[in-house]
Parts: structure tokens; sequence; C-alpha cells
């Protein structure tokens, strides 16, 4: 029988309650729970050393941004002067993604290019139809860039930080020379 | 590229190749740094130094604009609003110092420009110098802190610059008119 809101609890109750939570403690401390052990069921995909390096988010990112920009090009002729440094900018920014993930991780430089983080061929992507949508695709892929390199600024190493706070700010004068 | 005169430092030339940043970002074995996120602590060595240059960074700005706009007298509301955006930037960086327990040093008296402003060209080529010296010194803020808030803090200073160094650049028709890092010289 439960307790009223505010009534005393019984003396039986408490002795129950501690020796419950005892119980429990107990089990808890030896590993074992009352329906069977408290591990988590190991994982059956582990990450590899390589792929846990954040800046492959960034390169992949990137990589996809650039193709995008490839197909805008191809789609808006018209724009393509306005667009080709921005996209000759997204290449450098890549190739020193690339060689920081190199100099990093020097026996699985293979990883960032590896399918699993590499972006889709550019025959796959498709840009809007009209020129002020395609510019506004691309304005909107360097915001989201923007934002994941400042993310990252905050948490990597002194050099790295540098390395992504001048290509965020580089992604910040994109979106500002196509506004 | 605007340094106090008659003897410029090493803080307001924005190169990064020229002590700090090497300290800053020097090659690291670690790719994650543990972030600290006190803000307004007690500055370490090191990143007090690329603050007080990224203030006389600001500080040179804050007065080249002036010269700036007695020359380009078209882009009266550009050179405004940057000089504004300096004078901002300058007041919270020396808050910044100070709340860290470091000095704020005082403006020098004028600046030595590195080619003459005669004319409007020469002066939007100054404004651009201005940016790109800017952008230089908050990046080295950037590499010389594990400080998340602090970081932060800098990179919106080589955020607004490199977009100012950009505007500018569509201003004279220089293409292209981005760069892929800004304040890496």
């Amino acid at each position: 029988m439960a307790n009223a809101p505010g009534a005393p609890i019984s003396r039986r109750t408490l002795l129950f309650g501690v020796g419950g939570l005892s119980a429990a403690a107990l089990l808890s401390a030896t590993g074992c729970g009352y329906f069977g052990s408290d591990e988590p069921p190991a994982p059956s995909v582990v990450a590899t050393p390589a792929a846990l390096d954040p800046i492959n988010g960034l390169i992949a990112t990137t990589n996809l941004h650039l193709l995008r920009l490839d197909a805008a090009i191809a789609a808006d002729p018209t724009d393509a002067p306005r667009l080709t440094p921005l996209r000759d900018d997204r290449q450098a920014q890549l190739t020193a993604l690339e060689a920081e993930f190199a100099r990093m991780n020097p026996s699985g430089a293979a990883a960032a290019t590896s399918p699993a983080v590499t972006a889709p061929p550019a025959a796959t992507i498709t840009m809007p139809d009209t020129p002020e949508a395609i510019i506004s695709a691309v304005r909107g892929d360097a915001a989201t860039a923007q934002v994941q390199f400042t993310d990252a600024t905050s948490s990597a190493s002194r050099y790295r930080a540098a390395l992504f706070g001048s290509i965020a700010a580089a992604l910040a004068s994109h979106r500002a020379v196509l506004a | 590229m605007t340094s106090p005169a008659p003897t410029p430092p090493a803080a307001t030339s924005g190169d990064p190749a020229s002590g700090s940043p090497a300290s800053g970002s020097a090659a690291p074995s670690s790719v994650v740094a543990v972030p600290t996120t006190a803000p307004a602590g007690p500055l370490a060595p090191d990143a007090q130094a690329a603050l007080q240059a990224a203030l006389a960074a600001e500080q040179a700005a804050v007065w080249a604009y002036g010269l700036v706009a007695a020359y380009a007298r078209d882009q009266a509301a550009m050179i405004a609003q940057a000089r504004s955006g300096h004078l901002l930037r300058r007041d919270a960086t020396t808050a910044r110092l100070i709340q860290g327990g470091a000095a704020a040093p005082e403006p020098a008296a004028a600046y030595q420009i590195s080619v003459p402003v005669t004319d409007a060209a020469s002066a939007l080529a100054l404004a651009q110098d201005i940016e790109t010296d800017a952008a230089a010194a908050w990046r080295v803020v950037i590499g010389s802190t594990d400080d998340a808030e602090l970081r932060g803090f800098a990179l919106t200073g080589l955020s607004d610059a490199a977009v100012r160094l950009a505007m500018w650049k569509q201003v004279v028709g220089t293409v292209p008119s981005t760069v892929p890092f800004p304040g890496q010289t």
C-alpha cells in the first residue's frame, strides 16, 4: 500500500526500500543487473583512428561544395566569372585541408579520399534552374561551411584553429560577394 | 602596412611570419585541443601579446581610415562603416585585455604607411592594406590561445576584416576579390 503524500513512512517500508537500494547498488557494483549484464554490447563496427580525425568532415564538405560550384558554373555561364574565383578558393582550401590531414595521419592519408567521406560524382549533382536560385544555393553552401569551420575552430589545435578560422573568414567573404 | 611613427613595430605589420604566429601556429602533435571557455580570465602570455598586436592593428586602422576618408570621398559611406567597425573592435579588444589583467597600450599619435596617399586610388589601396593587416593580426590571436571564447572573439575580427577586404577589392575592380586564407601571408 502506498503512503499518501506527506504521510509518515512506516518502518517496514523504509527498511524494504533501503534493502532494495543496497541490493541494486551491490548488483551494479559487480556489473550485474536484475535482468542481465549492464555492460553495453561490443560494437561490431569500430572506427579506425584515421576516421576519428575531425578534419575528415571538413574535407568532405569542401569537396562536395567544390563539385556543386563546378555544377553551378556549368549551369550558369553568366555568373561563371563571379563563381570561378570562389571555386579556386575552395580548391585551395581543399588542398590545404588534405595536406593537413596527411601531415597528421601519414599512414592513413587515403582515408580522406575513401568512399566513406568522398562527395558524390559531379554528374549526380543538380543545381536549381534559375541563376538567382543557383547563386542562392552557392551562398547557402558557403553559410553551411562557415558554420562548420567556425565550430571546428573552437576545439582544434592551435595550428588547425588558425587554418579553420581563416577558411571560415574566407567563406564569410564569399557570402558577402554573392549577396 | 601602417605603423606608428616614427618607430614602426612589428605589432602593426600584420605579418604572421614575424614571430607570434610561429608560436601560435607551430606544427602541433595533436589535432584536437581541450578548449577552455571561461570568459575574461587571465590571459596567457602568448595570447596577451597576440591580442595587444591585434589592438595595435585596430588602432592603426582607425587612424588610417581617417586618411582614406580624406581622399576617397565617393566611398564615404563604406569608409564610415568600416571605421566604425574598427572603433568598436578596438574598444572591445581594450576591454578584453584589461579584463585579462593585461595592459592595453594607447594608440600612437600618427602612423607611417607603406605607400603615400595622394588620391582616391592610393587611398583605396591603403584601405585594403588596413584590412589585410587586421586580418593577419586576428588570425595570430586564434593560433595563440586555447580559449574558445577568445578564439571566437578573434574569428569575428578576422571575418570582418576578410569581408571588408573583399568589398574594397570589388570597389576597385580587383579580380579575384576574395582570398582563400584571409590573414595568412
